[in-house]
């Protein structure tokens, strides 16, 4: 009796399914999880691209601890997740729950809140950077200027940079979200509205009750999502503050321009894959805990 | 009292008119059902009484006031609709609340309403459960106690009981009909199934194309239909139809004359013929027809036959036990007050 015949059906189809997975699963050991292992290892070594890797301990997370910078960027990732997620959340909320209610030109109106997100980070940034110009180049000063008020110095400040690095990445990912939550929108059974204006209540008590509650795995997966975009944030930081990367005075720097910066400028590769290993923990806790606080009770 | 009165009701999108103004008079405590095929403009007449949607024509009056402009929480109304529409992430008791959300009552009060509901509909143990961890029954059953809970003046049932299996279905139906013994308000439910309307119905509104074709207890609408159409809708299997004429001042089927005489229609007046399945007779002395078995349907206490006769298709029901085989040749009869004519062309009922 041969092979095939010898087999259970179940049997076949684990034998099936495995055949499949095979690709998929060797292509992520050797893209994946072969360099997620071997930067966790190198974490431990010291190694300049050119020279042999040699072990350093637990050196280079000692160094990382005592690294001003590196508490002043830990503290920037931060600033921008923590100002980038909420704000963004609300914003396209806030477009999605009214562009569902325009009938006019709805196609293209949507079609113009995707559009940054299909364009070039790199280009949005510099087209940014020359709005944030002082007069008479960049518009926002140009605007504040014909109001008479007094102009602000948005990417030179350490105040102010941030913020002004920050918005345009907001800006970039609002299409994305403002579909997401259309989409979330859509799938809500009319009758649910119709039955809230027969009871007869407010708008405010239909938002809160009924339109956010249901929109929970809309919501958890935008946090999610939009949370790991600002934690990595990189190329519009990089590219607003080209002179000076994370400039001025690191006011700016997120983690992941830090590795870079280690890594390619530094040639530190040891030190740059303890400052990765940290950023992958800060991600996993942060996904983890959104994750168990909008859980369903 | 809650009267609800439709005057020429007349509702279009645009150019497509779909209600071609309905009059109704729904009295107090009336149990209404429409009844119609899916387009007949039922569903529209319902949405039109709650509001969702304006009215392109006429009146709607509810307890003796004109609603036309009313929101429809102003309206005195609650509904009940095919989905349920009651929110997953609210515990029961939530749900039921939510109807009582805008109303002036203290906080004991509609403590107290919600736990009457729940009694009446037997859902006290469920309060705080989550409507996912409910049967479709007894999502069912909150549905109607949200709208019970706003003691309306009329409740408006949009084909609840479509989405529940056929055994749940009956059970519901009996539910829905206790239900309106005990608190008495006035009903009107919107169904395609002619089961749940004869059942449930003080009065049927059977509708079609826009246009109510009769109005009247069930067993009026099924004894007198008033057209072709009504016929054939109410009871099943469906009503036989076969073609007929006048000649002498007797009704001839075939070359059968019937025991009827219709007097005041004129010669050679092409008619239509029908006879309900129940009301054939089989081996009657007296035959209207013969046909040949072609098909049974055995479904215990009775069986269905389906003949081929000179007429066309036939349809009888049968005894359960020892019913003709496939290939008998049978004869029919009927009673005269069984036999029900039409006008061929207009598909009005002749009297």
């Amino acid at each position: 009796m041969n092979l095939r015949n010898t087999l259970t059906i179940r049997q076949k189809h684990i034998l099936w399914a495995w055949g499949f997975l095979a690709i998929p699963v060797l292509f992520y050991v050797v893209i994946r999880f072969y360099p997620t292992g071997n930067a966790i290892v190198l974490s431990f070594q010291n190694w300049n691209l050119l020279s042999a890797r040699t072990w350093a301990g637990a050196d280079n997370y000692v160094k990382l601890w005592h690294d001003e910078v590196f508490w002043k960027v830990f503290k920037n990732t931060f600033v921008y997740l923590l100002l980038g997620t909420p704000f963004s959340l609300v914003i396209s909320f806030l477009i999605a729950f009214h562009l569902d209610r325009v009938r006019f030109m709805h196609g293209f109106i949507r079609m113009m809140y995707f559009l940054p997100f299909m364009t070039s980070a790199v280009a949005m940034a510099w087209v940014w950077r020359w709005f944030y110009q002082p007069v008479p180049v960049g518009i926002f000063n140009n605007i504040l200027a014909t109001f008479g008020i007094p102009q602000i110095n948005f990417l030179n400040s350490t105040t102010n940079a941030l913020p002004a690095v920050l918005a345009p990445a907001i800006w970039a990912g609002l299409g994305f979200q403002v579909i997401i939550f259309m989409a979330g929108l859509r799938a809500i059974p009319t009758s649910y509205y119709e039955a809230a204006r027969i009871d007869g209540v407010s708008g405010f008590t239909i938002l809160t009750q009924i339109t956010i509650p249901l929109l929970k795995p809309t919501i958890i997966f935008i946090t999610v999502f939009s949370s790991i975009g600002f934690l990595r944030i990189f190329d519009h930081v990089f590219n607003m503050t080209t002179n000076n990367p994370g400039g001025p005075l690191n006011a700016t720097k997120p983690l992941v321009l830090m590795i870079y910066d280690t890594a390619f400028n530094g040639f530190d590769m040891g030190y740059a894959a303890a400052q990765t290993v940290v950023l992958f923990t800060i991600l996993l806790c942060v996904s983890l805990l959104q994750l168990y606080l909008l859980r369903d009770r | 009292m809650a009267n609800l009165t439709l005057k020429d009701l007349q509702k279009s999108y645009g150019k497509t008119e779909v209600l071609h103004g309905i009059n109704l008079e729904v009295k107090d405590g009336e149990f209404v059902v429409f009844v119609g095929p899916s387009g007949c403009g039922k569903s529209t007449t319902l949405r039109l009484i709650a509001g969702l949607e304006d009215a392109s024509g006429g009146d709607i009056e509810i307890g003796g006031r004109v609603v036309n402009n009313l929101e429809p929480r102003d309206r005195d109304i609650a509904m009940v609709f095919q989905n349920y529409a009651i929110y997953p992430h609210m515990s029961v008791k939530k749900n039921i609340a939510f109807g009582l959300r805008t109303s002036k009552l203290s906080k004991p009060e509609k403590e107290a309403r919600i736990q009457d509901v729940a009694a009446i509909l037997d859902m006290v143990d469920l309060l705080e459960r989550k409507p996912n961890q409910l049967s479709g029954g007894q999502r069912q059953r909150v549905a109607i106690g949200r709208a019970m809970v706003r003691d309306p003046a009329v409740f408006l049932f949009d084909e609840p009981l479509s989405n529940l299996d056929a055994q749940l279905r009956t059970q519901m139906r009996l539910e829905i009909k206790k239900l309106h013994q005990r608190v008495g308000n006035t009903i009107v439910f919107v169904t395609h199934d002619q089961v749940e309307a004869m059942t449930m119905a003080d009065r049927i509104v059977i509708m079609k194309g826009g246009h109510i074709q009769q109005v009247g207890p069930p067993e009026q609408v099924y004894r007198t239909p008033a057209n072709i159409f009504v016929a054939q809708f109410i009871g099943a299997p469906s009503m036989n139809i076969w073609d007929g004429e006048i000649k002498g001042g007797r009704v001839m089927l075939g070359d059968v004359a019937l025991p009827l005489s219709l007097a005041h229609v004129k010669a050679g007046t092409p008619l239509k013929i029908g006879v309900r399945p129940d009301d054939l007779q089989l081996g009657s002395a007296d035959p209207i027809l013969h046909g040949t078995v072609s098909l049974r349907e055995p479904l215990g206490p009775e069986t269905l036959l389906y003949l081929s006769s000179d007429l066309g298709a036939v349809i009888v029901r049968a005894p359960g036990k020892n019913p003709p085989e496939v290939g008998d040749r049978i004869a029919l009869g009927a009673l005269a007050e069984n036999i029900h004519l039409f006008d061929a062309t207009s598909g009005e009922a002749l009297v």
